[in-house]
């Protein structure tokens, strides 16, 4: 026997559906770039002044894509020659190696904190010289230092500070394996993450590669090589060291050139480096204001 | 004209309660005093009411008539704090504000009534908008206050407990709008009323045609106050309170908790009422204390200084959990007191063309949750300080000034060679080798106490091992110095130390000193 199932009203009719209630107010059309009333206002104006006009959602579009493309110069020349011209802001940069990487850290800090901006240095490697970088140009003012001791606390303070508001987040992992369990890939994902979408730059000073794919760059800094004042028995003053760079990676351009850096001692500064090789015997050279040289 | 506003909140017990757990607004819920056979009901919730419980019924009685009613004792410590969140309130609409007891509030609103708005159109009397903005600002705390607004104390009050709120009663009219009422309005609590109706007069509008003298020669001092109520006088002006130094937000606990999540909770939500009240007065928490009552008996109390004025609930109770894993109060809680210290909070200056600045909310929970995680001399801004000695620092609390107006461009760089500081020095052994004139150069290092230096790649899944051996030690290829420095040559024991910059044959530049006669330290690498 067929029974016929009973319809209740509730039910939606397929063939005759009624009207489905509108749950959400639909959102107010936002007049885009190229709306009525702007091409009507521009048609309006003189041609000199219809081009400087522009309407809301073409300034934040405009905006979003300055943001995008800004760098931060580290101010080392050869350095941001090979990078394009600087670290690119809302991304992650990483050098390795075991070249002159705290140099870099400092000249960048340097860089960002003399433009007014609020940089902070996550020292894993607890080897930060307050004096060293205010010579150097840092204005300890808008520099936060954070001085972690495990891996953990390295990246869970760099996500922190990142999602903050900082422009410019520093990690320096010293020159040497901080304490802790390795992290997981997903963390350098998820501190990309926070640099995209906070503007913030973040390098990342390590002796080894750690960031993998998530970084827009990777420089490799080796071969480092000290230079001597003085030759034979005379005695004897550390220049600097030299240090080569190296692009392993980059989103943008093409990897595999290279540069040579090179880093003075704060009393070097003034003496002439001939060439390479071929060392200049400085004239005056004084290591601290009040050190003087043994007899 | 003054004119004086009167906030009332109805079963102000109950309120209180309700304030503390909102979850039990829409239950039968009965407020008991007393204990054991002395137990009964004072206040209860609409739902309870319409059931049949009234206060006055013993607890007994309102169980045999609602077995499901949800009993609560009084709470001295949730009633202060709602009756302090109040006031807090009050004191957003003007300075001169009285404290009258459990729920009632009297503040002097001369003049203020002009700069309160309203989103109804249809409110044109500015002292009406002001009361409407007194109710809303009540709800914000979870009171359900009534507002009256008067010349008088009475006036308002009576204004205040008319069910219908807000009522104004307009300047000159409180004795019109006082006649009708019953004379237990004047004054509940005294028998005064009681006297007067049996003389034979019902209203207060009786009352005050009568000649003062003559009450005052039958009922005295209090006769004659009476008097200058039913006109519309105050006997007493109003007295305002001086501002609190501090926040208070606290919880008798039904049953002591034994794990630290429950806690949490209940600590959350009373932090949230503390932050509120403080964002209604303009202020940030600066340090945060906290009593914990312990079962059976004894306190634990505690205080959190937090870096920088904070309303951030999520820092505060982030800091509350360290403290109490650090270490546990050691005994079941049986009930907590926040006390919040205020300060103001930081602002600054966004600029339009220069970098963005920090939020200083923002960056003042960050520090907070930093320092709870690394501990404290671990975050801040660094500082040079005057002296001779490398290794010298100091931090200090970071608080960058404003960006400038305008973005520049960076100068380049001056290129100096950084060097790695190890905190504290390595001890080393040296061999040294005699030189020209006095200079003693050295020939070889040795690392003498642990030190990491494996800078390969971890396998994934390997644990490091802190302390694991070591290495600074070598021949030396290249030595420097010695370069003499002298620290504190006024004291008794100057530091004096000789420096020298070594690079060894396997690799490394490293800078060592000589501390004594025999101690030697690495106390830096330049970094390669």
């Amino acid at each position: 026997m067929a029974v016929l199932a009973r319809c209740p009203d509730s039910q939606f009719q397929l063939l005759e559906a009624p009207p489905i209630p509108e749950l959400l107010i639909p959102p107010q059309v936002v007049e885009s770039g190229q709306g009525e009333a702007l091409r009507n206002l521009r048609a309006s104006l003189e041609a000199s002044i219809a081009a400087k006009l522009t309407s809301g959602s073409e300034l934040v579009r405009t905006e979003a894509r300055q943001r995008r493309e800004e760098i931060l110069p580290t101010t080392i020349a050869p350095l941001d020659a090979l990078l394009g011209g600087g670290l690119a802001r809302g991304k992650v940069t990483e050098i390795a190696g075991r070249g002159t990487r705290f140099s870099i850290v400092i000249a960048t800090l340097a860089a960002a904190t003399s433009i007014g901006e609020a940089a902070a240095l996550i020292d894993a490697g607890d080897s930060f010289d307050p004096q060293l970088a205010e010579s150097a140009g840092v204005d300890l003012q808008r520099l936060l230092w954070v001085r972690p001791r495990t891996m953990k606390e390295t990246v869970t303070a760099a996500e922190m500070i990142g999602a903050t508001g900082f422009q410019l987040v520093i990690i320096d992992m010293g020159s040497r394996r901080p304490p802790g369990r390795r992290v997981p890939d997903a963390t350098w994902v998820r501190l990309a993450r926070v640099a995209e979408s906070h503007g913030a730059t973040i390098l990342v000073s390590a002796p080894y590669a750690l960031t993998g794919t998530t970084s827009e760059a990777m420089i490799l800094a080796h071969a480092p090589r000290p230079r001597w004042l003085g030759r034979g028995n005379a005695p004897r003053v550390l220049a600097g060291i030299e240090t080569r760079l190296k692009l392993e990676k980059h989103r943008r351009l093409r990897p595999g050139q290279s540069t040579t850096v090179f880093f003075r001692c704060e009393e070097a500064v003034g003496c002439q480096l001939s060439a390479v090789g071929s060392i200049v015997i400085p004239t005056a050279g004084t290591r601290h204001p009040t050190a003087r040289k043994a007899s | 004209m003054t004119r004086l506003a009167c906030f009332y909140v109805p079963m102000f017990v109950l309120a209180a309660r309700l304030r503390s757990e909102p979850d039990l607004l829409n239950e039968a819920v009965g407020i008991v005093e007393g204990s054991g056979n002395n137990a009964h009901i004072v206040a209860a919730t609409r739902r309870a009411r319409k059931k049949g419980i009234q206060p006055g019924l013993s607890l007994s009685q309102a169980r045999a008539i609602l077995p499901k009613l949800i009993a609560r004792g009084r709470d001295s410590e949730c009633e202060r704090t709602a009756q302090e969140a109040l006031l807090e309130v009050a004191e957003t609409f003007s300075p001169r504000v009285e404290d009258s007891g459990e729920g009632l509030v009297f503040l002097d609103v001369t003049g203020m009534e002009r700069h309160f708005a309203d989103e109804n159109p249809d409110v044109r009397s500015p002292e009406l908008r002001l009361a409407r903005a007194a109710i809303r600002a009540c709800d914000v705390i979870s009171l359900p206050a009534r507002v009256g607004i008067a010349g008088s104390k009475l006036a308002a009050r009576v204004a205040a407990e008319l069910p219908k709120s807000p009522t104004v009663v307009a300047p000159g009219e409180e004795a019109t709008f006082l006649a009708p009422l019953p004379l237990t309005r004047l004054s509940p609590e005294l028998e005064a009323a009681a006297m007067l109706q049996r003389f034979g007069l019902s209203s207060i509008g009786e009352l005050a045609k009568l000649p003062e003298s003559e009450i005052a020669s039958r009922l005295g001092q209090v006769g004659r106050e009476l008097h200058w109520a039913a006109r519309g006088i105050d006997p007493r002006p109003l007295m305002p309170r001086p501002l609190p130094p501090e926040f208070r937000e606290g919880m008798e606990l039904e049953w002591p908790l034994v794990a630290l999540e429950p806690f949490l909770f209940i600590a959350n939500a009373a932090l949230d009422r503390l932050s509120k009240r403080m964002e209604i007065q303009g202020f940030a928490c600066k340090r945060l204390e906290f009593t914990l009552t312990l079962d059976p008996d004894g306190y634990d109390a505690r205080g959190i200084d937090l870096p920088a004025p904070t309303r951030d609930v999520k820092t505060m109770l982030t800091l509350m959990r360290l403290d109490l894993e650090k270490t546990p109060p050691g005994a079941p809680v049986a009930g907590f007191s926040f006390v919040a210290h205020p300060d103001r909070p930081r602002r600054a200056q966004l600029s339009l063309f220069g970098p963005s600045a920090v939020s200083p909310e923002k960056l003042a929970t960050t520090i907070a949750k930093l320092i709870s995680i690394l501990g404290d001399g671990r975050v801040g801004m660094p500082m040079t300080v005057d002296g001779h000695l490398p290794e010298r620092y100091a931090i200090n609390v970071f608080s960058p000034p404003s960006p400038p107006d305008i973005r520049r461009t960076p100068e380049r760089a001056r290129g100096l060679l950084a060097v790695r500081t190890f905190r504290p020095p390595i001890p080393i052994e040296v061999t040294t080798r005699e030189a020209e004139g006095d200079d003693v150069q050295i020939a070889s290092i040795r690392s003498l106490a642990n030190e990491i230096s494996d800078s390969r790649p971890p396998t994934p899944g390997s644990r490091v091992e802190v302390g694991s051996k070591v290495d600074i030690a070598g021949t030396v290829r290249i030595c420097s110095g010695p370069w003499r420095i002298e620290e504190g040559w006024w004291a008794d024991r100057p530091d004096i130390r000789e420096y020298w910059d070594v690079e060894l044959e396997r690799g490394g530049v490293y800078r060592v000193f000589r501390g004594g006669a025999t101690e030697w330290f690495v106390d830096a690498r330049y970094e390669m």
